[in-house]
């Protein structure tokens, strides 16, 4: 990258609900210096004006559930050198790919009624069909994210990827641990790099960044058991958010029950009086 | 906020030097040479840096008061930043830290040297040293391996290597046939065995991926060598370089303190950490 | 050392007049138990040991290291105010002391210097283990202190602990009245607080119960952070959107429970498994710390037994590897 040159940027989105792409705009007060930063080509969420050509990079928010996805997927990833994949459904397919875990006869009859011109197809993420170069991950992501990757793609500098679990956050910010209240947060398979916002406001953790890559499933599915949480829920409330980042839970939740993990946990009573 | 004078003894603070030769090595290397005037043992690193981007330990490969010479290879955000600086460019360095090379201790005896890719960096240093306190020392061998004749390192300084001491370059595959100072295809480890050399008044220096190192110990055990005739250069994850910071630890040892260079007899029992 | 005498119904009196002249920091509850900044001196809450440790007001969770502008370089100067702490179990002043050792024996950490600096350091000594994961007992803490309270029935003993403590005791000296006798070595003593038998763990590096730990390991860090005494940091850059040249170098805590803790360039992790990691925090607070310092860190408080999801008890563990006792576990 020459030093003066900047880079050429473009926004878009495929199925989704546009809010990661807001999440960009919320950067109220840097917008505008960030907007100085790059070049940006295209974002047709907010601009009339957009040219596609060779990006430099390109965000895209939302998930493959069509065959036009797939194919604005395939040309952006051919135009640009490197493909961000922002949000959620962009990073594991989200709640849309929930559709996987369900029976057909469940949502037949919600698929649109023009189906064949849209031709249907299975939610799924990014990287399911394409190489993805970085994921920002969240519903909605953490607008300070966005914000840090673009100020050092400006530098040449790409961040480094949070791996560490929202429990680091989450107590560092001197909460107190919502498992010992007996309700079921994932903060501790949990990707972080949110601030832990919604233990900070009282809400458990739902994963919505996805699974850590060193998480301990097992002990996890062990903990909310002992909690009291029958195996439909933890299921379902792993997978609303890691889509289809979770292929082996059917298998390890089969496998933990055999083993004895020796935990503690008293009762649903805060520990701490 | 009221703003303090910088003060010497803060030791987080690096201080600007000038770059006053960057010349490529590699398609991936470089070697720049900074004028940092300091005293220094061969085998000690220095943090380098840029503002804004991070810190990073490099070793000094070169034996001078007058500057430093540093010899980087590009694998992230740092090292790459570093690789788009120009001569007169400033950088951000603080040190020199770490143990380096004992070399006032080892007179009198031969010294072999056994560096695999860019592990030859921080040996580089102890052919310099010897070079300047060259009656000090008898024989020094050079055993360099690479992976391919692209990836070598020092080709300015190979030519008089070969006519001042006992060189030999080996590449793991010569695929194109080139010239390469006489080098052999195959392993360093192969070389070695090969090689007659006994462990009478002589100092072995390994520094190379975990697994060549091991190799190479493994010979030089079979060829007689005590564990403490065997120096190893280690690596780790450094923030402080003060031993503060605890991310380098191998046990109880501090690498950036205690460290980089380790007798093999000090370490031998870390070797799985 | 001077022992004085203070009127229970006098503390709030005291700690009132005091604030005029510091800012109290004490336990106050509200979810749970932590160290704050209190306006009245009601708020103070004794019955337990605090939740949280007292290390954020020395160590902080993030702190600026330089700010720079182009390539120039401006250290923020930052000057603790006049801080008194009050209510430091014996556990929390050892694991000052410890930290003391790290930051301004060796390297003289300015940042942690300064924020050390003008603190005065209260203590209030246990009767009784305020938790029932309290080891201290079985840790060789020292006195370190500049005011100890004892908590007696209708008054307290103040046990003066430094020249600091002393002046201080003489600032407020109408508060108080001579004690006429000493603390004895048997009141310093914590009943039940020696849970760990053996503390030299050296032999145990091999031994197979470290995965009855690994095993109910989230590797979420927790214990880490609530851990008084642990000190791991990372530093990072962060620049202004409105000009990349400026920005600050930061550092802020770290956790050896977590993969990133070694990962290297490559993605290489020096200590993948999660039992390496468990390993490694349990042997530097035993031991590595000892190599380096000539004490142990941990001080025994239980805080990152209390504070972990699974209770990982691991003064049971070590106590079980001792008395050879292998509980099948799966
Ligand atoms: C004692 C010592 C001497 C070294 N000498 C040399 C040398 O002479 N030449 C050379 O090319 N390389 C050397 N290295 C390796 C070099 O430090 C890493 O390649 C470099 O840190 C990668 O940083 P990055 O920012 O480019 O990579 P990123 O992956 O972007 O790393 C981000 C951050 O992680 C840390 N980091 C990542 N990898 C390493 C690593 N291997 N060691 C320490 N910290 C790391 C750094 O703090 C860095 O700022 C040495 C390492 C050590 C420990
Ligand atoms: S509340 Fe959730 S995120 Fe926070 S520490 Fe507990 S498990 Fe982790
Ligand atoms: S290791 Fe545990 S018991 Fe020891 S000082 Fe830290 S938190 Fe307390
Ligand atoms: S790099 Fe921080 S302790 Fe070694």
């Amino acid at each position: 990258m020459s030093k003066n040159k900047k880079l050429k940027v473009g926004v878009y989105g495929i199925t989704g609900c546009a809010g990661c792409q807001l999440s960009i705009i919320f950067n109220e007060e840097e917008i505008l210096d960030l907007l100085s930063l790059i070049d940006l080509k295209a974002f047709p969420f907010i601009k009339e004006l957009n040219t596609d050509e060779e990006f430099d990079y390109v965000i895209l928010e939302g998930l493959v559930a069509n065959k036009l996805d797939l194919e604005i997927l395939r040309k952006l990833r051919k135009n640009s050198k490197m493909l961000i994949s922002l949000g959620a459904c962009a990073c594991t397919g989200c709640v849309p790919a929930y559709r996987h875990f369900t029976l057909k006869e469940n949502y037949e009859h919600l698929l649109y009624k023009r189906q064949e011109e849209l031709q249907d197809i299975e939610p799924s993420p990014h990287d399911e069909h394409v190489k993805v170069d970085y994921y920002i991950p969240g519903c909605p992501p953490d607008k300070k994210e966005i914000l840090r990757f673009i100020k050092g793609s400006v530098r040449g500098v790409l961040p480094r990827p949070h791996q560490n679990p929202v429990c680091i956050e989450c107590r560092r910010n001197g909460n107190a641990c919502l498992l010992d209240e007996g309700k079921p947060c994932l903060g501790p398979i949990t990707t972080g790099g949110c601030n832990a916002v919604c233990i900070n406001g009282g809400l458990e953790c739902w994963g919505c960044r996805g699974p850590t890559k060193d998480m301990n499933l097992e002990l996890m599915i062990k903990i909310l058991r002992d909690r009291g949480f029958d195996d439909r829920f933890i299921q379902d409330r792993m997978r609303t958010f890691a889509g289809l980042k979770l292929p082996m839970l059917e298998r390890v939740m089969q496998g933990s029950k055999s083993k004895v993990l020796q935990t503690r946990f008293d009762g649903e009573k805060k520990f701490y009086e | 906020m009221a703003k303090q004078k910088t003060t010497v003894e803060n030791p987080y603070l690096p201080k600007p030097y000038k770059i006053l030769e960057f010349y490529r090595e590699t398609s991936d290397s470089f070697t720049v040479k900074a004028d940092m005037e300091i005293d220094h043992d061969p085998g000690q690193f220095v943090q380098v840096g840029l503002l804004g981007i991070g810190e990073c330990p490099i070793s000094i490969c070169s034996d001078s008061r007058e500057y430093i010479q540093l010899n980087i290879r590009e694998v992230g955000n740092v090292t790459i930043a570093l690789s788009k600086l120009e001569q007169g460019d400033t950088v951000f360095i603080r040190g020199p830290y770490g143990k380096g090379y004992p070399m006032r201790y080892l007179k009198g005896n031969s010294l072999l040297i056994i560096g695999g890719g860019c592990g030859v960096a921080p040996l580089k240093g102890i052919i310099d040293y010897a070079e300047n306190h060259r009656r000090d020392y008898k024989d020094l061998t050079l055993l360099l391996g690479y992976r391919s004749p692209d990836d070598i390192l020092f080709q300015r300084e190979l030519l008089e290597w070969k006519n001042r001491y006992n060189l030999q370059v080996t590449v793991d595959q010569n695929t194109h046939g080139k010239f390469c100072y006489g080098a052999k295809e195959g392993f360093v480890t192969d070389a070695l065995e090969s090689m007659d050399i006994s462990n009478n008044n002589q100092i072995a220096f390994v520094c190379g991926p975990p697994v060549m190192m091991k190799f190479v110990i493994r010979s030089l055990k079979d060829k007689g060598f005590n564990d403490d005739q065997i120096f190893l250069s280690t690596e780790r994850l450094m923030y402080c370089a003060l031993g503060v910071c605890c991310h380098c630890m191998i046990k109880g040892k501090f690498t950036c303190v205690d460290g980089p260079v380790f007798r093999y007899d000090e370490i031998k029992d870390l070797e799985n950490e | 050392m001077q022992v004085l005498r203070l009127e229970k119904k006098r503390l709030l009196h005291f700690l009132d007049v005091v604030k005029k002249g510091f800012e109290i920091i004490a336990p106050v509850k509200s979810d749970l138990v932590r160290f704050s900044k209190i306006y009245h001196a009601e708020e103070i809450y004794l019955e337990k040991q605090s939740y949280f440790p007292v290390k954020e007001y020395f160590f902080r969770k993030e702190e600026t290291l330089f700010q720079f502008r182009g390539t120039s370089i401006t250290v923020p100067a930052y000057a603790a105010k006049k801080r008194m702490f009050f209510g430091l179990r014996r556990c929390d002043l050892n694991a000052i002391k410890n930290q003391d050792i790290v930051f301004i024996g060796d390297m003289g950490d300015p940042y942690y210097k300064a924020a050390r600096e003008n603190s005065y350091l209260l203590g209030y000594h246990c009767n009784t283990a305020p938790s029932p994961y309290c080891f201290c007992g079985s840790l060789d803490l020292v006195d370190f202190f500049d005011l100890m309270f004892f908590d007696k029935e209708d008054h307290f003993l103040v046990e003066v602990g430094s020249e600091r403590g002393k002046s201080l005791a003489e600032k407020y000296r109408e508060f108080f009245t001579d004690s006429q006798r000493l603390i004895t070595q048997n009141e310093k003593r914590i009943p039940g607080v020696h849970r760990l038998e053996n503390k030299d763990i050296s032999g145990f590096y091999d031994h197979q119960d470290w995965k009855k730990g690994a095993d109910i390991c989230l590797s979420c860090g927790a214990c880490t952070t609530l851990c008084p005494t642990c000190y791991c940091f990372e530093i990072h850059d962060e620049v202004k959107t409105a000009d990349p040249c400026k920005g600050e170098r930061r550092r802020e805590w770290s956790s050896c429970q977590l993969q990133e803790f070694t990962r290297v360039a490559g993605d290489h992790i020096f200590r993948k498994e999660r039992e390496d990691r468990f390993k490694h925090r349990i042997y530097h607070q035993l031991q590595y710390f000892k190599e380096k310092y000539g004490v142990q860190m941990c001080v025994g408080c239980g805080r990152c037994i209390e504070g972990c999801p699974t209770r990982i008890d691991f003064v049971r563990i070590l106590n079980e590897m001792k008395n050879g006792k292998t509980e099948n576990n799966g």
